[in-house]
């Protein structure tokens, strides 16, 4: 069953394109990788799904949850989708959680809001923070953020988002701040809740490997489009797209240390650099005339004219 | 070139580096690899001479030049790439014919001479960065997560232009970073540090393959990797 649906998505920002044209659906406890590089769209195309877009934005296509276009959304079913169904966690707990209030009163918060009384509130609380593996939640609900380290208050954001029962849970590069360590424990915690409650996952992430590990199937971006879309267990296997094949071949540890990274000339672009073509015709090794001119449409996983000709 | 004994540094009465050792052959490349808080950093900062030890000693057998993670920060942005180059070539008497040499050793395009920090993406400022690190011909280079902070595509071509600037100048490297990878990539020694002491050090191929010491099994095993299953039994609370 379909949860959440893009639908030749489009945003702009007065005469400068954002996003170009992103069309993917996830389904009900699907995790789903967004994978690209910086000014690819990757966390424009997730903000748009709880209408977090700069002031101004034009958005055309649509973006439906549970079927219902978000754009169609009063107020009230604005606020209800953002307290309720959809949660968010980003890449810094520190500018997510009040500094001054204690951890506790950001863990209720939302379900005071809901009208559930303060015992009981607490009393969920302290099951969510166990649940993402924080010991001795009483303690910790009495803490306020700066007595915490960023991997445990990264856990507190996971055990906020959790506590609403969402259908789906919007990630936006949650452990990329943390240690590498820390990281492993965060994204264990994530991935094990969201399948023990099936929640649906959007997770960002510039990290492929990382992707993979956590998610059904991998969307990788680049100028605001989505170039490819495949199942994360066959990413090293099947990728096909140019670009991604890129990404994957200039990982330092896919050559013998000391020679030379595969690399793709040029810098990321954005949709305004992009061409009007395949957005990736500029930099892309096999680029001919006709992609640049043309935009490729999917022929299986891929948006690529070149599909034969690069094996 | 370098040899770092028995390093100390407290701040306030806290440990931040506790009895470090190593040292960096000429033309060689170590790695210092870490986790936020393992002293990493303050141990290349007292290498360059940015703070002072509480005790140990620091033998430099030639010049020193940092490049550091963030390169907007570390760029004047006033100041033209020419410039920039320009200034350190004239501190340290070399000819200023050199700027277009170094543009050419760091891949820039000699056109971007012109150019202002913010006219310039991440990958091309930290290329200056580089050029400029290299302008003053030093035996050292250390680099401080220079790195971390670029896109995948865009790091793989400063770690090539890494590898070639060493083959062609003979520079050696001192790299702080947390990344393995990279460590792999472009090291051949590395110390593996954890608050503030070195748990394990020798050769990278030895180390990140056949790790004695657990925490540097733990640091190599959290890596994602094709068929990385992600564990919370590490957990230290």
């Amino acid at each position: 069953m379909t949860l959440l649906e893009f639908e030749n998505l489009r945003v702009s920002l007065g005469d400068r394109p954002i996003l170009r044209n992103v069309t993917l659906s996830v389904a009900a406890g699907e995790a789903v990788g967004l994978v690209g590089e910086s000014g690819s769209g990757k966390s424009m195309t997730v903000r748009s799904v709880v209408r977090l877009l700069p002031e101004g934005a034009a958005v055309t296509g649509a973006v439906r949850f549970e079927g219902a276009d978000i754009a169609s959304l009063g107020a009230a079913g604005l606020r209800r989708m953002r307290s309720r169904d959809v949660a968010m966690v980003f890449q810094d707990p520190r500018a997510v959680v009040n500094p001054v209030r204690t951890v506790g009163d950001f863990l209720t918060e939302v379900l005071r809001d809901q009208g559930v009384n303060r015992a009981d509130a607490l009393r969920k609380a302290a099951g969510s923070l166990s649940e993402v593996g924080v010991d001795d939640a009483s303690r910790r609900l009495a803490q306020r953020p700066y007595e915490l380290s960023g991997g445990l208050l990264q856990r507190v954001v996971i055990a906020a988002a959790l506590l609403t029962e969402p259908k789906l849970i919007l990630a936006d590069e949650p452990t990329t701040a943390l240690d590498v360590t820390t990281q492993e424990e965060v994204v264990a915690i994530l991935d094990e809740q969201r399948r023990r409650r099936s929640v649906a996952l959007m997770f960002i992430t510039h990290d492929l490997e990382l992707a993979a590990a956590v998610c059904d199937r991998i969307a990788v971006m680049y100028a605001g489009e989505i170039v490819e879309i495949l199942p994360a267990d066959r990413l090293h296997t099947e990728a096909r797209h140019p670009y991604t094949r890129a990404l994957l071949g200039s990982r330092p540890g896919t050559v013998p240390p000391g020679q030379r990274l595969r690399t793709v000339p040029g810098v990321p672009q954005s949709a305004l650099t992009a061409p009007p073509g395949c957005v990736f015709a500029d930099r892309c090794p096999h680029a001919e005339d006709r992609c640049r001119d043309t935009r490729p449409a999917f022929r299986g996983s891929a948006a690529c004219h070149l599909l034969e000709e690069v094996r | 070139m370098l040899e770092v004994r028995d390093l100390r540094k407290e701040f306030k009465g806290v440990v931040a580096v506790d009895g470090v050792s190593f040292r960096v052959a000429a033309g060689g490349s170590l790695a210092v690899v870490g986790e936020s808080g393992s002293g990493k950093t303050t141990c290349a900062r007292i290498v360059t001479g940015l703070t002072k030890a509480t005790s140990g000693t620091v033998v430099l057998n030639g010049s020193v030049q940092m490049v550091f993670q963030d390169p907007y920060q570390s760029l004047d942005r006033r100041q033209t790439v020419r410039g920039c180059l320009a200034e350190v070539l004239a501190h340290h008497r070399k000819d200023r014919s050199r700027i277009g040499e170094l543009l050419d050793l760091v891949g820039l395009d000699r056109a971007l001479g012109e150019a202002l920090p913010r006219h310039l993406s991440g990958g091309q400022r930290q290329r200056v960065a580089i050029a400029r690190a290299l302008a003053a011909e030093p035996r050292l280079l250390v680099l401080d997560e220079a790195v971390a902070a670029l896109d995948v595509s865009i790091q793989a071509q400063i770690l090539n232009l890494l590898v070639d600037a060493r083959a062609a100048t003979g520079v050696a490297y001192l790299f702080i970073t947390h990344d393995l990878s990279v460590v792999r990539h472009v090291c051949e020694d590395v110390v593996v540090m954890s608050r503030g002491r070195v748990v394990e050090a020798g050769p990278v191929e030895r180390v990140l393959h056949r790790p004695d010491h657990e925490y540097t099994r733990r640091l190599v095993a959290s890596v994602p990797r094709p068929g990385w299953v992600p564990s919370r039994a590490v957990s230290r609370g």
